[in-house]
């Protein structure tokens, strides 16, 4: 076997779409590390979501539906696409606050992480989004299987990607609930109240964000088994 | 703003569920989230174009 049908086998095929799903699924821990980051700053330190946050927010959720389509409904460019356009919308959320604050001795709104204010780092998040659906739409080849999802996955590989849907999925609904009592259900205020943060990272926080993943994880075993107790298609995976 | 967040609900519930609507309903979202942003530009920023 030469070097290059070693290259072609492990790169083309179930294979490409196999290490398409990894690294879909890598996408949205990344994007659950974001999310948690912004949660932690909003119940942790007390720190509220402006209405430009949450536009932002709304385009890191948006980013995430492209990674959950291509696992729950197969590899597609029009995925992708999705991703890219959401990233665009919370983009133009995140440039707008940059330029609200970019005039020189102006802190800048909120807490600075290292060295950078978190519509700073979302904007980073967003180009990076931008750029890496752009790398995985130049690679063609997992668009030429067709894909059905991870409904025919590895079991084992099934949950962790199950757990990651699950997880962002809590986290949108606890965004969405945690706007009500900032802004009802109309507009928000420009610059909201700050609240009373409700500790440490190591204190019940924690506890709560590892009870949100251990939801998504059980919900994952469930709704794998369901999914296990599917009938065989013929183009299943092995 | 709690809209944008109830119409992501929406999506991904229509992801779950395989629904043929799906991309349409993202695409209102992005839209709608855009709208949100432009109500909220308030402030002019003077900037030299």
């Amino acid at each position: 076997m030469t070097m290059s049908t070693r290259f072609d086998d492990t790169f083309t095929g179930m294979n490409a779409v196999r290490i398409s799903r990894v690294i879909n699924v890598l996408a949205l821990f990344a994007l659950l590390g974001v999310l948690a980051g912004s949660l932690h700053l909003q119940f942790g330190i007390g720190e509220q979501p402006c209405p430009l946050c949450l536009v932002q927010r709304s385009g890191m959720i948006g980013l995430a539906v492209g990674p959950v389509m291509n696992l729950m409904w197969g590899i597609r460019a029009s995925h992708y696409a999705l991703s890219i356009l959401a990233a665009v919308v919370g983009s133009a959320g995140s440039i707008r606050q940059i330029l609200l604050h970019i005039e020189p001795g102006d802190p800048g709104y909120g807490p600075a992480i290292l060295g950078l204010h978190l519509y700073t780092w979302a904007l980073v998040t967003f180009v990076i989004a931008i750029v890496g659906c752009a790398v995985m739409l130049l690679w063609d080849e997992p668009f030429h299987v067709k894909d059905q999802g991870i409904r025919h996955a590895k079991s084992w590989f099934r949950v962790v990607a199950l757990t990651a849907i699950f997880w962002v999925f809590a986290n949108l609904i606890i965004i969405g609930v945690s706007v009500i009592p900032e802004c009802g259900l109309g507009m928000c205020p420009d610059d909201p109240q700050n609240i009373d943060g409700l500790g440490d990272i190591n204190g019940w926080l924690a506890v709560l964000s590892v009870g949100v993943l251990a939801l998504a994880f059980a919900l994952a075993v469930v709704v794998n088994q369901r999914m296990a107790d599917l009938p065989e298609r013929a183009d299943a995976e092995a | 703003m709690l809209s944008m967040f109830v119409l992501w609900f929406v999506v991904f519930i229509g992801v779950f569920m395989r629904k043929g609507w799906v991309i349409p309903l993202t695409l209102v979202t992005l839209v709608w989230t855009l709208l949100l942003l432009r109500l909220h530009m308030t402030d002019p920023i003077p900037l030299n174009f």
